[in-house]
């Protein structure tokens, strides 16, 4: 199975909860991760505290590959308004991005390839997104950049 | 005399921590990376979770404070940061840890 992109725009959730649930959804849908993977990746929160928030506006939830991750996948909500995840700086939260791989290998070139996309503006490019397809093109591109060589920027 | 000093004659073995060990962890490597050949600063950096970080050797463990703020004491340099994407805040930081332990060489530019 190839791996999959998924993005929904203009997402209301009442919460941090919802709102990750709302990301993970999509990839439920194409059958990339599981049901459990889910509350799984709402779990960590709830037990780790919420370190997904990773700068500024941006949280990256996900779990464990033995949680339910079928195939890679990375997705996205984009929130109609920002949630509070509870995080002392970076509060609050209108993109969470969302990702399940099936080993603990083969999402590193996955992460690499979403962190240079960051850098270079993601974040705005998804939140000035026409739609859902425009979202999910830009994820698509993450994905084809996987196996770029990495830029010194 | 010869003194070996850490990051210059011999890498620096850095942990990048989050609650996974897998996601944000990672993302905060490459940043991380980055950061220390901005700084010329020899750098192994590996991620992990908060736990396994416990029982790893390091030099500096970087991370959120919520994770750090645990960890103060298991390596000379524990780095809190806010922003997983930020190079600069990371830079800055590194250099303030590495000031303080006297790891830094004078000829270091300083951002």
């Amino acid at each position: 199975m190839m791996p999959a992109t998924a993005a929904r725009t203009s997402v209301r959730a009442a919460d941090w909860r919802a709102a990750i649930r709302s990301a993970l959804q999509p990839l439920v849908a194409v059958g990339a991760v599981e049901d459990r993977y889910v509350e799984a990746a709402v779990a960590a929160v709830e037990m780790q505290g919420p370190y997904i928030v990773l700068a500024p506006g941006v949280a990256l939830a996900h779990a464990r590959p033995e949680d339910g991750a079928v195939v890679l996948g990375l997705s996205v909500a984009v929130l109609a308004e920002p949630v509070s995840f509870g995080h002392p700086t970076n509060d609050p939260v209108d993109v969470v991005l969302a990702f399940g791989s099936p080993d603990r290998d083969q999402h590193v070139g996955l992460l690499a390839a979403l962190a240079r996309q960051l850098r270079a503006g993601l974040l705005d490019d998804l939140r000035t997104a026409t739609g859902d397809d425009d979202a999910c093109r830009l994820l698509d591109e993450v994905m084809h950049d996987v196996h770029e060589p990495r830029s010194a920027g | 005399m010869t003194t070996i000093t850490k990051g210059y004659d011999e890498e620096l073995t850095v942990l990048t921590v989050c609650g996974v060990g897998m996601g944000s962890s990672l993302i905060l490597r490459m940043t991380a990376e980055d950061a220390f050949r901005d700084l010329g600063l020899k750098a192994r950096v590996t991620a992990t979770d908060t736990s396994s970080a416990r029982s790893m050797p390091a030099d500096m463990i970087i991370g959120q404070a919520m994770h750090t703020e645990e960890l103060q004491g298991v390596a000379p340099a524990v780095i809190s940061v806010d922003s997983f994407l930020d190079r600069e805040e990371l830079k800055h930081k590194v250099l303030t840890a590495m000031h303080e332990l006297g790891w830094l060489q004078h000829d270091t530019p300083v951002s």
